[in-house]
């Protein structure tokens, strides 16, 4: 029998029973004694529908246990840590109509209830050997273990419940096709530009008649369109699932009695399917998957078929406008050329003597039929002469106080013209253009002095000096009758 | 110079002297005057002592000659001209003298024929030199010998012009140039070059050879020209037969153009080959030399144009020769320096063994 723990009690007659921080009767461990196995179902569906097991999941036993009457019945344990986590327990196990016990290793009195909130002690311990020896204020009885009861074997074996409702739910859809309709589906999902990975999965033969194993394509699917609902949920041959926690899915049309979010007993990399009806297909790794467009039809060019090339293209003449130059309301400035007319180069040339050195230096001149064009990039303000010009575009010049018409961008002008890189553009403010080609200006201090007179002073070489002379071959007159010489008696004497 | 019919011999050497010789070693005008002849030219190898009566001229000379041996020998003194000497000049100077442009009249044409004929005499009077020594001497003094050169002027004015061969325009048809557009253009044309000739080019040419023949030496360090055609000849197989002779005539070849030089002597190892396969090993081992003497690094090595196909046949025969030399038994170099040489040899040469 069993005797309320009183306020400030501190001595507990049971072995491994303490009393938490809150004064509360409290065991390293927590244990809910359940009739049957449903009403396990039940505190686990409970359970898991706020909370996770993936707290007390390393600790928590489920098992099987005979009284000495022989009735069986369900005991879950877990560990306790605090009165906080029992006290939760405790109120599911009430709902699901279990009763909560505490302990350490094989005695477990009643947890804390309205009539005890300070939790339970146990005056008498029996002696057994039995695996627990549960104390609660109207019984004491001892329960040997039977069998232990896994948690993911135990939701596997759960049957889905039917709920179409899931049907509607929105999100990634698992879609297993038999190996038969598994290329068709997934042609109709690159149609019907469907995006997903497929994978095809293995599973051994379902019978030992079978000599093959079975082969299901595996069709992740992120965003089902509505239209296909029907498709993948009447069409046989078409399961569709709905991910129902990390590593595991339930057939659409049915749901778990469990959240099996909460429980972490399943594989990440691998894939389990419960089904509404029949056994749950299980696979323990993933194969790697595809996407659907990996499955597009491939078709191929017939020989000699190459790509067709345009001959030409029209020019698009029925909106082509002329340009035309008019004048600018706004304001110009920045005029980095001038355009002198050949009746002002005199001017220009008595101009130069008082040019400072910097405009000197940088201008640059071409001397053309039309005139003299003067470009510099400092400004021609200095050289009050000729049509100013702006540069709207690299190496394009309209007039000062002038701008084009239509409006366009400038590099769209330049290209209308389709001038050369080496030519510099200029457009009159009658719309006509002329080109300079940029090797013909030269700066303007090279170009405006007349070069002086020289005179060639040619050094003697010093190789000259050190070598040989030159052998110069004289002719002397040789005389009406040339001589021979004379015979050898001529100079015997003189010899 | 020329006196009254008679001319002494002392005369006719100074004439020469002055005239021909010595400005074929200063440099200058070269002044061929009557023909010397046979007899005279051997007179004076017989019995000319003292060349001349300016003895500043003649240290000049001499200086000269010395400069000029060193090139290739370090002497101090190459002596007073040898008699052999004497008539090579005198027969020289006949040879200028036959390609004298007054000569090419008819009435004198035969003269220059027979100035040829005399030449050809006087030479054919000299042997090749005795030793190494003496193709030294008569190479510090024919060794311009193809440099002798003549000045055509060609004089144009306002109404007319006229051209002098070898002679200097007078002054009077170059005065006032401005007034009377005068123009003066000269060219300089070589000894083979000269135009008009009285006689055939190609005589003169063959007394030339006979010429070079003499002086074996000035014939090999000239052996690039391109006529006469180098040849090997007895005088010249026989300098390079001996070693100092052979010493003498590589540094001679080594200061001309590598390729030209490879050129004339495969042409002529050719031809020597041809008539005389025992004859022509002074040749052969000329070649080698050089060919050991480039795989040394002491010869410049031929690069960037193709080398001609005789030039080719002269550079294979020495290295081929060169490795014969290397592996005799009796070959006097060091293993390791053998060893070395011989894949030189192969590698530049393309030489399976």
């Amino acid at each position: 029998m069993v005797e309320r723990i009183a306020l400030h009690q501190t001595r507990l007659h049971t072995p491994g029973l303490g009393l938490d921080a809150k004064g509360v009767a409290l065991g390293a461990k927590g244990l809910v004694l359940l009739p049957s196995i449903d009403r396990l179902v039940m505190l686990l569906a409970a359970y898991t529908r706020e909370h996770s097991l993936e707290q007390i999941a390393p600790t928590l036993a489920m098992s099987v246990v005979k009284s000495k009457l022989g009735t069986r019945e369900i005991t879950f344990e877990f560990a306790a840590e605090s009165s906080d986590r029992m006290d939760r327990m405790a109120e599911i196990a009430r709902l699901v109509g279990g009763l909560t016990f505490t302990g350490t290793s094989r005695h477990f009195v009643q947890y804390r209830d309205s009539t005890a909130p300070f939790g339970y002690d146990a005056l008498h311990l029996l002696s057994t050997d039995a695996v627990f020896a549960l104390y609660h204020d109207r019984f004491s009885q001892t329960y040997d273990l039977e069998r232990r009861i896994d948690l993911r074997a135990l939701l596997l074996r759960l049957m889905p419940r039917v709920d179409p409702s899931t049907r509607l739910d929105a999100g990634l859809r698992i879609v297993v096709v038999e190996q038969g309709l598994g290329p068709a589906t997934v042609n109709y999902f690159v149609r019907s530009r469907v995006e997903g990975d497929v994978c095809v999965a293995e599973w051994p033969p379902e019978s030992a008649l079978d000599d093959s194993p079975v082969q299901r394509w595996v069709m992740r699917v992120p965003h089902l369109p509505e239209r296909m609902q029907q498709l993948v949920h009447a069409t046989p041959g078409i399961t569709c699932f709905i991910p129902a926690g990390q590593g595991v899915a339930v057939e659409s049309g049915y749901r778990h009695a469990v959240g099996l979010r909460a429980c972490p007993v399943f594989d990440a990399t691998g894939l389990v399917l419960l089904r509404g009806v029949g056994d749950p297909w299980v696979i323990d790794r993933m194969p790697p998957m595809a996407p659907f467009s990996t499955f597009a039809r491939v078709e191929m060019r017939t020989e000699g078929g190459d790509a067709a090339v345009a001959v030409r293209t029209l020019p698009a003449d029925f909106v082509r406008v002329p340009l035309r130059v008019v004048r600018s309301s706004a304001r110009w400035r920045d005029a980095t050329a001038t355009c002198i007319s050949p009746d002002q180069l005199p001017l220009l040339r008595r101009l130069a003597y008082a040019l400072p050195r910097t405009i000197v230096a940088q201008a640059r001149i071409a001397v053309t039929t039309l005139g003299a064009f003067v470009r510099s990039e400092a400004g021609v303000d200095s050289i009050p002469l000729g049509t100013f010009f702006v540069e709207i575009h690299p190496r394009l010049y309209v007039p000062a106080g002038y701008q084009v018409t239509p409006s366009l961008a400038p590099e769209v002008v330049a290209r209308a013209f389709d001038a050369q890189p080496s030519q510099v553009l200029f457009i009159g403010t009658d719309g006509r253009a002329w080109t300079v080609d940029e090797g013909a200006f030269a700066t303007l201090e090279t170009a405006m002095l007349e070069a002086p007179a020289w005179e060639p002073v040619v050094a003697e070489a010093i190789e000259r000096t050190l070598g040989d002379a030159l052998i110069d071959l004289k002719v002397t007159p040789v005389g009406p009758v040339p001589r021979l010489g004379a015979g050898p008696q001529k100079w015997a004497g003189k010899a | 110079m020329g006196g009254q019919g008679v001319t002494t011999l002392d005369a006719v050497a100074v004439r020469l002297f002055e005239g021909v010789m010595a400005p074929l070693v200063l440099g200058g005008s070269v002044r061929p005057g009557d023909a010397i002849g046979v007899c005279a030219a051997l007179a004076l190898g017989i019995g000319a002592s003292a060349p001349t009566t300016d003895h500043e001229l003649l240290a000049r000379v001499q200086k000269a000659r010395v400069r000029r041996a060193r090139l290739l020998v370090p002497i101090d003194d190459v002596g007073p001209p040898t008699g052999a000497e004497w008539v090579l000049a005198a027969a020289l100077h006949d040879v200028l003298q036959a390609m004298n442009p007054r000569l090419d009249t008819a009435i004198r044409r035969g003269a220059a024929a027979r100035l040829a004929t005399l030449a050809s005499h006087t030479i054919a009077s000299v042997g090749p030199p005795k030793n190494v020594h003496e193709a030294v001497s008569r190479h510090t003094w024919l060794a311009r010998t193809l440099d002798v050169a003549r000045t055509d002027t060609s004089v144009s004015w306002w109404s007319g012009s006229r051209v002098f061969l070898g002679v200097d325009p007078p002054s009077r048809l170059q005065a006032w140039p401005g007034l009377r557009r005068v123009h003066v253009t000269r060219a300089s044309r070589g000894l083979l070059e000269l135009a008009p000739l009285a006689i055939e080019r190609t005589i003169l040419v063959g007394v030339l050879a006979e010429l070079l023949a003499r002086t074996p030496l000035t014939d090999l360090a000239t052996c690039t020209r391109a006529v006469p055609p180098f040849g090997w000849g007895s005088a010249t197989l026989a300098l390079i037969a001996t070693r100092a002779g052979r010493t003498i005539a590589m540094r001679a070849l080594a200061r001309l153009p590598v390729a030209e030089v490879d050129e004339a002597l495969g042409r002529a190892t050719r031809g020597a080959l041809a008539k005389n396969q025992s004859g022509a090993r002074p040749a052969l081992e000329l070649l080698a030399e050089r060919a050991i003497a480039e795989a040394q690094g002491h010869v410049g090595a031929v690069t960037g144009t193709p080398l001609a196909e005789e030039a080719i046949f002269a550079r294979r025969m020495g290295a081929a020769t060169a490795l014969r030399m290397l592996e005799a038994p009796d070959s006097g170099w060091p293993e390791e320096e053998r060893v070395q040489l011989r894949m030189a040899l192969r590698r530049a040469h393309d030489l399976r063994g």
